[in-house]
């Protein structure tokens, strides 16, 4: 690593450049305790030492009345060549008339002749080689090196000072995000990928023009950009939208925008960015709308969020997590049977109480905690599988969640396969349960793995059918052992009389592929009667049973079966 | 002979000019012989006698740096007379006086 006592232990070469043997050599006996010392009798030597030792010179000491070459003259040349540009220039001068002239054309400082006392002289040159050296080490850090925007620790301290500067101007935080990037980069190319975050980047270069504002690249694919307040956040939207489809390729590539309204000075810029972040993430995945403006009880949720990102490991060891069980009914018959079990997580949690699934769930699956969540949730359905077992004399099929995540687990089917056989119970006991959406997402690896559970002796089911993407001939590849179908999904898509006809074209479906169809959320009699109507085999959902502890279902495993 | 002493009898200010030299007395000393050789003396007697102000110029202009920087003040004095009459002129007026001073000095220097 390279330090700051390691740039300023380095020896820095100093170049001389004077006619007057006296000058030159009281310069040379003051800095060659401290610098290695390089001379040029005129500006025509000096350039032709800066081309021998490229790089070596820190630091160039430039007398203006010589030979050949003046001082003026060379700094003419220097000022035309990129590389030499980059090396300070302290004139030497006994003329005030020449300051200036010397000033315009780059020099930074002056040491007047007669010379000041020696220690003057290398406080000066070390102050400037200091300067100008971390001048450039910021110059290198402070771009994004892809897109040309601040990087996202330059961008929180110039925002933090201008921010404090801000006076009565209303300014904004937005926040850019490409929906689902690591997948537009798997799907397209790390080179299109690269070109969107161009794109996006250049687009609001343009919205920064000629106004106030700066941007950042705060993560791969995420900008945070602090502005004058903007009308009309849609257009700006649509604006960086148009970016994006000019790179001419057919996508669904799609942004989300966060924006905060009215930053304060009370508050760090940081927060404004979480914010504004915050605001943009309630939309990941929600195609009808792109920008959001950030409102309060947004931070309640994210510092609520954290809280339970922040306890997850604890209510793991605490086994605060506990498991219910919702009954799934076969229907066929005339009367009612308990068919399977479907293992649901709870969280009470020791402070917050009882916390939803739906709260915790999607989180975890955000950030990838859920993998261990669902591997708590399979060990306890074994057990309870095989405490049934031992206890009751029967062995029911309880079926638990495998979520897209733990399809990058290769693993997956040792670990399955190793709980199953820790607690003695058949494979096909555990069913698994993967939502519709996982298959679409990497369908490859997933028709792979599946068919490897199945091979393994796992029966798998598709949940969530229907709210995903996929196609007719996927269905007809997919090695699947049940369809099922959310009541609520059919609710929402569509009105009464259509729905019916939907739930009839899925268990047609199920039909077709020789599959059981389980309809879930089924709520009350009406719904029931029309779903045994469809044809529909299994049910589950309140009508029968809310989720329950393992005790409170024992009553329906002894009366049901 | 050219010692710290009889610089300083000279009036040479010589702990000015040995603080440039971080106090290496034998390094001044050799720097001063040098500078009292230095042929911009000559170049400015020669420039004066033919008239030529730019020349006489340049090199009052360097001789000034170094006899200040030596803190040769008998000598850096009128130099620096002479370089504001010279800068930018055509013609040198008085300027002949302090010419004579100025190697008057050296001379003097030189028999140190």
């Amino acid at each position: 690593m390279i330090t700051d006592a390691l740039i300023h232990s380095t020896r820095r070469t100093v170049l001389i450049v004077e006619d007057e043997a006296v000058n030159r050599d009281l310069l040379g006996i003051i800095l060659k305790g401290n610098y290695d010392v390089l001379y040029a009798s005129d500006g025509l030597e000096a350039l032709e030492i800066l081309e021998t030792y490229p790089g070596r010179v820190a630091m160039i000491l430039l007398d203006i009345l010589m030979p050949r070459m003046d001082g003026i003259e060379f700094l003419r040349r220097r000022g035309a060549d990129e590389a030499l540009s980059r090396i300070p220039v302290i004139v030497l001068t006994s003329d005030k008339d020449a300051e200036l002239e010397t000033l315009k054309m780059g020099a930074l400082d002056f040491i007047a002749k007669p010379y000041d006392m020696p220690e003057i002289i290398l406080a000066r040159i070390q102050r400037i080689i200091e300067f100008v050296e971390d001048r450039q080490i910021i110059q290198e850090v402070e771009r994004d090196e892809l897109t040309g925007l601040y990087t996202r620790g330059f961008f929180f301290e110039y925002s933090r000072r201008l921010q404090a500067a801000q006076g009565g101007e209303l300014r904004d935080v937005i926040a850019v995000d490409v929906d689902h990037f690591r997948l537009v980069n798997e799907v397209y190319g790390k080179g299109f990928g690269d070109e969107l975050l161009c794109a996006v980047a250049d687009g609001i270069w343009d919205e920064l023009r000629g106004g106030f504002g700066i941007a950042c690249r705060g993560d791969v694919d995420l900008f945070y950009v602090y502005l004058n307040q903007r009308e009309d956040y849609e257009a700006v939207y649509s604006r960086l939208m148009d970016r994006v489809h000019a790179l001419g390729r057919q996508t669904n590539v799609r942004l989300r925008m966060g924006v905060y309204r009215g930053v304060e000075a009370d508050r760090p810029l940081d927060w404004y960015c979480v914010a504004a972040k915050a605001a943009c993430d309630t939309i990941r995945g929600n195609y009808a709308r792109s920008v959001v403006v950030y409102d309060s009880t947004m931070h309640e949720r994210e510092l609520y969020n954290e809280r339970l990102i922040a306890d997850m490991e604890t209510a793991i060891a605490e086994k605060q997590f506990v498991v219910y069980y919702q009954p799934k009914y076969d229907i066929r018959g005339d009367v009612p049977k308990l068919y399977s079990a479907e293992a649901l997580v709870r969280w009470i949690h020791p402070e917050l109480g009882f916390i939803s699934p739906g709260a915790f769930i999607p989180l975890f699956e955000e950030n990838g905690l859920i993998s261990k969540l669902d591997d708590f949730v399979w060990r306890e359905a074994a057990a309870q599988i095989r405490d049934w077992q031992d206890r009751l004399g029967i062995c029911l099929p309880v079926s638990v969640n495998i979520s897209r995540m733990d399809f990058f687990d290769t693993d997956l089917k040792r670990k399955l396969l190793e709980i199953v056989a820790e607690n003695g119970i058949p494979v096909d006991s555990l069913v698994l349960e993967v939502t519709e959406s996982a298959y679409s997402q990497n369908m490859e690896r997933m028709l792979k793995t599946v068919g490897e559970l199945r091979e393994a002796g796992f029966r798998i089911e598709m949940d969530d059918f229907g709210s995903g993407y996929s196609s007719l001939n996927m269905l007809c590849v997919m090695p699947i052992d049940a369809l099922k179908i959310d009541m609520k999904f059919v609710r929402n898509v569509v009105n009464s009389g259509v729905g019916y006809r939907m739930v009839e074209l899925v268990v047609e479906m199920a039909r077709a592929l020789d599959v059981p169809a389980v309809v879930e959320g089924v709520e009350d009699e009406a719904q029931y009667q029309m779903i045994k109507r469809v044809g529909c085999d299994i049910i589950q959902g309140y009508y029968f049973s809310r989720p329950v502890p393992p005790e409170d279902f024992e009553p329906m495993m002894k009366k049901d079966r | 002979m050219l010692t710290i002493d009889s610089l300083r009898a000279y009036g040479a200010n010589v702990n000015e000019g040995l603080t440039r030299c971080m106090n290496n007395e034998s390094f001044y000393l050799m720097l001063v012989g040098k500078s009292l050789e230095d042929r911009n003396f000559e170049k400015l007697r020669e420039a004066m006698a033919a008239g030529n102000t730019t020349a006489a110029f340049d090199a009052a202009h360097a001789l000034k740096g170094s006899t200040g920087n030596l803190a040769l003040t008998p000598i850096y004095e009128p130099i620096c007379q002479l370089t504001e009459l010279l800068r930018g002129k055509s013609e040198a007026v008085n300027a002949d006086a302090l010419v004579d001073r100025i190697m008057e000095q050296l001379e003097k220097a030189k028999q140190l």
